[in-house]
């Protein structure tokens, strides 16, 4: 105890503990690296590809779909194969997509009945190709267990509380398929182009935790939340 | 040949999880519906020891009602979970269980 901290607890463990997984992608890299298949160069290169992609492929996704009712259902019918109108191909790992071998992409539509939300509560399966990398929390097992327990609960702590003729769809991604939510259009955007509505489609509200807004998008400082 | 048609009541079996698998505790013994089909996949008990030629089981959506997923369940009645099931895993509902 310090003066500080009057307080006496167990020891707060290390957040940074290196994981089985860790290891083995750490001797699985260095081998290859020994091997020649490919260099550090190169996979440093490549991290720093894949760690930019970011969710602008899902927002294009879903900004032309709210413009274009035929896209929208191409989209929700095959959404692998709509993703390569974009430049997205799920089959081509060395495309604009992350190395996946799980290709088959759905498409999630919300409606004024069903809110969507995504997880995977056995690992961290994730959109990569058109989200990007996964948000931490999105990979803690506190968020796994928990949205499939209490969605309502863990949607309220993220700010989003749905009205109570909704409901609430989990969609627990175990499988090969990867999962995509489609939001509603918001009021407001009426006559907006394609641009302006993909930048209100952010990450959380195709994750599902979040309602995109006329008024907000991924790129304003947080500071400037309008009330 | 598929087993279950888009509509069918089906509970997922308790069976043994010794090795890999991804059918989730969860879901284990309880009832849902079958919402859509998914194509034939290598079923994850065989993937994990990378057998190529392992058994290939048609794979199906399954919604649950949330109610009938957890003890207390604290959202509506109406709230649903969706995933996605081997045929392996699946028997029909029984009667009285829909």
């Amino acid at each position: 105890m310090s003066p500080t901290h009057d307080h006496d607890h167990a020891p707060i463990e290390a957040a940074n503990e290196i994981s089985e997984f860790d290891v083995l992608e750490t001797a699985i890299r260095e081998l290859a690296i020994e091997k020649g298949l490919f260099s550090p160069e190169d996979h440093r290169r490549f991290m720093e590809w894949a760690e930019r992609i970011g969710p602008h492929g899902g927002s294009r996704l879903i900004a032309r779909a709210w413009l274009d009712p035929e896209f929208k259902q191409r989209l929700l019918a095959d959404g692998t194969e709509t993703s390569k109108e974009i430049g997205i191909d799920w089959l081509d790992p060395t495309g604009t997509g992350t190395p996946s071998d799980f290709t088959y992409f759905y498409v999630l539509e919300n409606t004024p009945d069903v809110h969507n939300v995504i997880v995977c509560t056995l690992c961290s399966c994730y959109p990569r190709p058109v989200l990007g990398q996964a948000p931490e929390w999105y990979k803690t097992p506190h968020y796994r267990r928990r949205v499939v327990r209490w969605p309502r609960e863990v949607l309220a702590e993220f700010g989003l509380h749905l009205p109570l003729d909704v409901e609430v769809r989990v969609h627990d991604s175990n499988q090969k398929s990867r999962f995509m939510v489609m939001p509603m259009r918001p009021e407001g955007t009426e006559g907006w182009t394609e641009d302006q509505l993909a930048a209100i489609v952010t990450r959380d509200t195709m994750i599902g935790v979040a309602l995109p807004r006329a008024d907000w998008t991924a790129a304003r400082s947080p500071a400037a939340t309008p009330r | 040949m598929r087993r279950f048609e888009i509509g069918d009541h089906v509970t997922v079996r308790e069976a043994t999880t010794l090795f890999h698998h991804r059918t989730q505790a969860y879901t284990r013994g309880h009832t849902g519906v079958v919402v859509e089909h998914r194509p034939e996949w290598l079923i994850p008990e065989d993937e994990a020891w990378q057998r190529e030629d392992g058994r290939v089981e048609p794979f199906y959506v399954v919604r649950f009602r949330q109610r009938d997923l957890w003890p207390g369940y604290t959202g509506l009645d109406r709230d649903t979970l969706e995933t996605e099931v081997a045929e392996g895993w699946l028997v029909p509902a029984e009667e009285g269980m829909q």
